[in-house]
Order: C-alpha cells, then structure tokens, then sequence
C-alpha cells in the first residue's frame, strides 16, 4: 500500500506516498513533524490531484536543496511550498498543510533509502489506503478555486495540467 | 560553494539526459526525448553559444527559458494548446515538458497531404484552424516569434487538427499590431518556401485569422505594410 517512486534526476532518492483515512491524531501528527520527530511532509489531500502533483514539488524541492536555494527552512516544507500556486509561504501552510481536525491525511517521505516508513505508520491513528484512493479524498472544486482554472483553460486541459503548468511556472509568471 | 553545488546540479543533469534519446539538434538547443517522474516527456536543453560573451549569454539564455515558460502557460491558461510544463531547471536552462505522443508537425502534415493529392478541401480545413488559434494568441497579446510549420503539432489522429504550438523561446509579450503582422510575415515566409504552392491555403488562413480575431484590423494593415518593405528591400538587394 505503501507507494514509492524513483527521481530520475536523483537516482539516490526515492518519493514515498502514504495515504491515510479516518485519522483522529492530525493535531498530534503536526506537532510532531513541527518539531521534527516525524520527517516527513504532512498534506490535507483535498488539494491533490495526483501522485505526479507530489512528485514534481518533490523533485523541485531536491534540486534546489542541492543548490542551496531553498525558499522555506527544510525539505519537507519546501515540497509543501512548491505545491502551491503563490510565493506566500503561511497560505501555502495553511492550504496545503495538514490541520489539526483532518481525517484525511498525505504523508510524503523523501528518502536516501535509509529511513524506514514503517516508523511513521505506527504513529498514525488511522487506516492506511491505497495512494489510488487518493481521488476520493479530493476536493475538485477548491483545487480550481485555489489554483484559479479558468473555463477557457479547462477546454484544453486538465485539472492536473493546470495544477503543473501553475507549480513549474510560478517563479516566473 | 554555490559553484560545485552549481557543477554538481550540471553533472546530474548531463547524466540523465545522456540516458534519453537526442530527437534534434538545434543551434540553440537540443530536444530530447524519455521518461520524466514516469510520464513521457520532453526536455528541451538550451545551451551556451560559444561566441557570445559568457555573462551575456548566460543572462539571455536565461531570459529566453523564462519566457519560453511564461508564454506557454500564458497560453494554456487562454485556451491555447500548448504542452504543459512540469519542470524549469535555471543551472542547465532545461525545460521539461509533457511529450505530445505520436504526434505529426504541420509541416509533415501538409506534405504528406499533398503528396496523396487530397488537399484542398482538408488543407483548407486546418488552415482554418490554425488562423483560429493564432488569431486567440494575438489577442492574448502572445507573440509567437518563430512562427513556422514545423513549430505546431497535431495530436493523432492528424485529421482532428488538434493543434498544438510549440518552441515558445523568441516569444514576447506585445499588443502591437506591427509586432503580430511580424509574427504573421514570418509565418507566410517560412509557409509558402517549405510549401510551394499553397497561396489559396495561406490566405483561408489569414482569412480565418481576421475572422476570429478581435484585434485584426491593424494587424492586417500591418502585415501588408511589412509585406511592401520585405518586397522593397529585395528589389534594391
Ligand atoms: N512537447 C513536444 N512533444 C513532442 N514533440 C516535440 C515537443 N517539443 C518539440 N518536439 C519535436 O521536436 C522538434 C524540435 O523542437 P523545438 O526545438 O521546440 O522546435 C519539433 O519540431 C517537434 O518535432
């Protein structure tokens, strides 16, 4: 159920998707990844689209760590950042990051291909599903709304599309 | 520090782009094609020129990445096919986008059509269509800059005329109808050399442009001011 991916560009690093339902410990969870005792990204699903959407902040986030010019203070922050459509770092936390009464919750690892996930599960008071579940937890209409589709757009795109072309294009646009 | 993070970010890339498959080599850029975040995808490569002067160089490359991204999202937002972007690396000037699968440039489009003798009427067709999005283009105030038939895709099946435009990297921002006559003139010269014979198509398509655009007027105008001055100059050269 346990879903990791490979960064092609760094072949050092794997993604790992964990999607939880039913969590009743999220206020608990956050503390924890805020004081860094869990080690991973913490997301309210309802702004995810797809694994992809995940996938592209995370390589973003990698690269620039490596670079040094990270926006944000750590790597798992700086994915959340980069799933946003804005440069506003405490809206990008507020829309994307887990709150406190989520039931469902997004958790994404970055590894070398040490730590183990296994960890991170035991400290979740949830049921863990498939990362194909994913489109049930999303909520189409605040991703358009937060992202601002336009109609025109949605004729040549989708929702995915949009949500990519906005993440990959923000520090230009 | 910041510069073997800079040649480490570079070797990594160089690594995995040396793993796809080279699809052209251009003067400015190479295109490759291969897997990105397991979907098919493109990456587009723009390189140093060797006589320019490193700073300036790297400062239009630069420029040119940025606006390639920034023209093609401006685009899609407006309705206009484009592939989409997943990734802008500024180190190597790579653009990663989503790969139009199967897909045929116009340009081999209409030369495969006019081989098989059925043109007019389809050509005519897609001329149409083209006028159309170029026409929405124009009136987002999106100036293309290399405007040429090997520079838009159809998606398959050919005969949908899904057109999608790409290599957005001497694009601009310009609601001045000499800037979109430019962009017109360019279209027509590179048009009618790599397609002999096909004024009746180019003019259903300025046809259809004016007809579509809000804004055509002018441009029109414009096009055939540019037209007089490219005749002109040939005639003294
Ligand atoms: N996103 C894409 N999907 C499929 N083919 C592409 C794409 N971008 C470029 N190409 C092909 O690569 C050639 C060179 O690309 P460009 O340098 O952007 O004009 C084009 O003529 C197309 O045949």
């Amino acid at each position: 159920m346990t879903e990791t991916y490979k960064l092609e560009l760094f072949p050092d690093w794997k993604a790992t998707l964990l999607l939880f339902k039913n969590v009743q410990n999220s206020a608990d969870l956050r503390r924890k990844a805020i004081d860094g005792s869990i080690d991973g990204t913490l997301l309210n699903p309802a702004m995810i689209v797809d694994p992809f959407q995940i996938l592209v902040a995370v390589n973003k986030a990698i690269h620039l760590q490596m670079l040094g010019k990270m926006k944000t203070r750590t790597l798992n922050s700086e994915i959340l950042f980069n799933l946003s459509p804005t440069n506003n770092i405490s809206e990008a936390f507020k829309k994307f990051g887990l709150a406190d009464n989520d039931s469902g919750v997004l958790i994404v690892l970055t590894e070398d291909g040490t730590k183990k996930s296994q960890e991170i599960i035991s400290q979740i008071d949830g049921e863990q599903v498939p990362i194909t579940a994913l489109t049930e937890f999303t909520d189409i209409k605040k991703v358009k709304k937060m992202y601002k589709l336009t109609a025109q757009e949605e004729k040549i795109s989708t929702v995915l599309e949009a949500v990519l072309c906005r993440m990959s294009a923000k520090d230009v646009v | 520090m910041e510069g073997d993070a800079e040649s480490r970010s570079r070797l990594r890339t160089r690594a995995f782009l040396d793993g796809l498959s080279l699809m052209k080599q251009g003067a400015e850029a190479r295109v490759y094609r291969g897997r990105f975040l397991g979907k098919a995808a493109v990456v587009k490569e723009r390189f140093p020129k060797a006589y320019r002067h490193p700073a300036l160089d790297g400062k239009l490359t630069h420029r040119r990445t940025a606006q390639e991204v920034r023209s093609i999202v401006r685009c899609r937002k407006a309705g206009i096919s484009a592939p989409v972007v997943y990734f802008v690396d500024y180190v190597t000037n790579c653009i990663y986008l989503e790969d139009i699968e199967e897909s045929t440039t116009v340009r081999d489009h209409i030369i495969s059509m006019q081989q098989c003798g059925k043109e007019a009427s389809n050509l005519c067709a897609l001329a149409d269509k083209i006028g159309q999005v170029l026409a929405r283009m124009h009136d987002e105030d999106v100036i293309h800059g290399d405007l040429t038939t090997s520079n838009m895709l159809l998606r398959p099946p050919c005969d949908d005329h899904n057109l999608v435009l790409i290599d957005f990297g001497l694009s601009f921002i310009s609601a001045l109808p000499e800037d979109k006559g430019v962009d017109l003139y360019v279209l027509e010269k590179a048009f009618l050399s790599t397609h002999p014979n096909t004024e009746e198509i180019f003019r259903a398509l300025l046809q259809s442009y004016s007809s579509n655009s809000k804004k055509s007027g002018p441009v029109i105008k414009k096009l055939d001011e540019v037209r007089l001055r490219g005749r002109k100059r040939s005639m003294v050269g």
